[in-house]
């Protein structure tokens, strides 16, 4: 399990994280609230100490706190959201627009301390920020797109085709999943988990449920766990070879795009068929897996991995080797590996960029700490960095599939939770999009608060910061290749 | 490289899945179905106690009725574990498209028999589709708060495997080009003025279909204080299409079926 270290000095709390976060090596992982039974708020910052533990340093609010966005930029949204859903106020931080509510959403109300049941429709607004010059147009898209995607909204200042800055506006998917989770029964949890982000719900599946078997001493067996590395890293295939193709898409290169939405469809026919669930819905539970995989069924899901495995990689060297597609990927959407240090972006698109940091790694977790993990990386940062990291990735995940499902080992699939508990727990996996994670408080067999960590979030405010230079048609291709969940960031 | 890329295209073997296999398959879409036999009022009391989002209940309306509401069904199987053969799981489902009374199945658990609702079964055959859309048609995708899982299943429409191009019926970029407008998610209550928005930018005659457990109840998400409610409790809705997320099949069937209800006759109410 996930090495956790908790410290809770109220007096210290903020000044002890903020010395942490000045550390070169230290990473901001998350920052969150809670709210005790007594209506004591309390501030939470996750900090990964250089790459090999997550330290949790919590503080009770009882007055304005000083922002860390000062200390560390990553933490800019998060103080936004804490500001919205708690309504701490935060001393210092250089932009505390609403975030996560919208004008429809009235003054005074934080939904994560008040009463919600009756929240009047209000008006109010919003000031996006403005760029002026001369010659500098604004060019507002969404939050209604034009293809079948989720919506946000993009509001881009350009000269002529260049743009000068892109300011995002997100949170039109903002569900209050983190509400709606308090008060569900623990072993409910995976359903709300698997649907924050479709795409990635069984990662956030295995994710709560690590969570809460951390929090409760539960250890999963192995045929679970090999089970579930199998789903996780099919996920990823699914995701990284869909991924490339919608970048083959955004270039005009119809083919391959089709050819890659096939073998994805393949791999989730294989697991209809062999699971019953195209996407591992309802697969993960707290205490390892609900569905087993017979000797033919893996088999089965082996030669369909691999199959697709290969096809995928026929496919990748012709679509690197085509000069229109080289054209249009290099050096377009450069993000720097300063940025992504400042704004501890993660997942693949760090990994694009020079930093090679990866959960499965790092801070392994099931299957993963028995195994070793080959962790590629590039160092342009740029479209083709990140297509290329997930060419590389999807290789690796299909070789760990193989060998996972060659050497399954026999036995339980679950352990048993007890109906009755309580606990803090947390865990964190390497999800297609990056380092995501849960943290659970639990009482009586219910969950009173459950934060998530989603590398979406994360990564959403350094996407503006690859954009100024680049060509505002080059904005779909640029942002493909970040491919970052608007539900997962929202939830 | 496009040589390359062409002769690895024709050399792919057709992985296209016939209309008659497509029409209602529901393989790993979780929905369950129910063995109206098997039912007794034990079973009938531990599924409706262990549903996770009521879309099971008992009513005593002189005998007792069990009601399962598909609209509000995210698959997760607690039914089917707990239901002793009562509850099985189905490859193939055939509410996919129907009216929002069409959603609700309901049986007499005593004498252990549906209780049938006059919404017919989708199974037009293949050459029938043809003469039901006439011409084609345009489909505007609209996420109002989906999770996109329902977008997974929807672009996957657009893969070899169902060509959905072959029936004539295209996705557009602009509500303004549309005729039908798919709706994902529960509404949100910052979604809610961008879906009466693309609503109104949609010429009349207009088609609404609310896609997915979220799109026709809130599904999990009913009772979020983010959340404005369902599609219809936001625009007009002229058909429902169930499941977490639906299928691309029961996509498909959905659309087809919302067609066939209102051929001739392309906006009833609006």
């Amino acid at each position: 399990m996930t090495r956790l270290s908790t410290e809770q000095r109220p007096e210290s709390g903020v000044s002890d994280a903020f010395a942490l976060l000045s550390g070169s090596n230290n990473r901001l992982v998350s920052l969150f609230g809670s709210l005790d039974e007594d209506g004591t708020r309390r501030v939470h910052y996750m900090v990964d100490v250089e790459n090999r533990e997550y330290r949790l340093l919590s503080t009770v609010v009882t007055g304005p706190i000083p922002s860390a966005t000062r200390v560390s930029p990553a933490a800019t949204w998060y103080e936004r959201e804490l500001h919205d859903q708690y309504g701490v106020e935060i001393e210092g931080h250089p932009d505390l627009r609403p975030l996560l509510l919208h004008e429809n959403w009235p003054d005074g109300v934080h939904p994560m301390v008040d009463d919600t049941s009756h929240v009047p429709w209000a008006q109010r607004q919003y000031p996006f920020l403005r760029v002026q010059g001369e010659g500098v147009c604004e060019v507002p898209v969404g939050p209604v797109h034009a293809g079948i995607i989720e919506p946000g909204h993009f509001r881009f200042s350009v000269v002529g085709d260049t743009v000068l800055h892109l300011e995002l506006r997100h949170f039109y998917t903002h569900k209050g999943t983190e509400k709606l989770f308090q008060g569900t029964p623990v072993g409910n949890g995976p359903m709300v988990a698997e649907s924050v982000s479709g795409d990635n719900c069984f990662a956030h599946a295995v994710a709560y449920c690590q969570a809460v078997e951390n929090a409760l001493g539960i250890s999963v067996p192995p045929r679970g766990e090999a089970i579930r590395l199998v789903g996780l890293e099919l996920e990823r295939m699914l995701a990284h070879i869909a991924d490339v193709g919608a970048l083959c898409g955004d270039v005009g290169f119809t083919v391959p795009a089709v050819y890659n939405s096939r073998i994805k469809e393949s791999l989730l026919q294989a697991s209809a068929r062999l699971l019953g669930t195209r996407f591992w819905k309802g697969v993960a539970v707290p205490g390892g897996v609900q569905r087993d995989l017979s000797a033919d069924n893996a088999r089965e899901l082996r030669e369909a991995v691999s199959f697709a495995a290969r096809d995928f990689a026929e496919m990748a060297e012709i679509i690197l080797d085509t000069p229109s597609v080289q054209n249009r990927f290099e050096s377009t959407g450069i993000l720097s590996a300063d940025i992504v240090r400042e704004m501890a972006v993660v997942g693949p698109v760090a990994r694009a960029s020079g930093i090679t940091f990866d959960v499965r790694r790092d801070h392994p977790y099931g299957r993963y700490r028995e195994i070793p993990l080959e962790v590629p990386h590039f160092h342009y940062g740029d479209v083709l960095a990140r297509a290329r990291i997930r060419i590389e990735e999807t290789r690796i995940s299909a070789r760990l599939i193989e060998e996972t499902l060659d050497a399954m080992p026999a036995g339980a699939i679950g352990s048993p939770f007890p109906a009755e508990n309580a606990g803090e727990g947390f865990s964190a996996v390497e999800s297609p999009r990056g380092e995501l994670l849960y943290w659970v408080r639990l009482r009586q067999g219910h969950i009173a608060r459950c934060h998530i960590k989603s590398p979406s979030f994360q990564n959403w405010p350094a996407l503006p910061l690859a954009m100024p230079g680049n060509i505002i048609a080059d904005f779909p291709l640029i942002n493909k290749s970040f491919n970052l969940s608007y539900s997962g960031c929202d939830r | 490289m496009i040589f390359d890329v062409a002769q690895r295209s024709l050399r792919s073997e057709s992985v296209l899945i016939s209309v008659d296999m497509l029409l209602c398959n529901a393989q790993g879409g979780r929905m369950p179905a129910v063995e109206a036999p098997r039912l007794n009022r034990t079973i009938a009391e531990r599924v409706v106690a262990c549903c996770p989002t009521s879309a099971l209940a008992l009513e005593t309306v002189g005998s007792h009725q069990l009601t399962l509401n598909y609209g509000q069904c995210i698959g997760c199987g607690r039914c089917i574990e707990v239901g002793d053969g009562a509850f099985v799981p189905t490859e193939k489902f055939t509410r996919c498209g129907v009216t929002k009374a069409g959603l609700v199945h309901r049986w007499d658990v005593d004498s252990h028999a549906e209780i049938l609702t006059d919404e017919p079964a989708m199974t037009a055959a293949g050459e029938g589709i043809r003469a039901l859309l006439g011409q084609a048609l345009n489909v505007r995708e609209v996420d109002a708060g989906s999770c996109n899982g329902c977008e997974q299943e929807i672009v996957a429409l657009n893969t070899p495997y169902y060509d959905l191009e072959r029936f004539g019926i295209h996705f557009v970029a602009s509500p303004k080009h549309a005729d039908m407008l798919l709706v994902t998610g529960p509404v949100t209550r910052n979604m809610a003025e961008a879906v009466k928005l693309t609503y109104a930018a949609t010429p009349s005659p207009k088609l609404v279909v609310a896609v997915g457990a979220c799109g026709c109840s809130g599904g999990i998400f009913s009772g979020s204080h983010a959340i404005a409610g369902a599609v219809d409790s936001v625009i007009p809705v002229d058909g429902y299409i169930p499941g977490c997320p639906p299928t691309p099949a029961m996509l498909l069937t959905g659309i087809l079926r919302v067609l066939r209800q209102h051929v001739g006759n392309r906006h009833p109410s609006h």
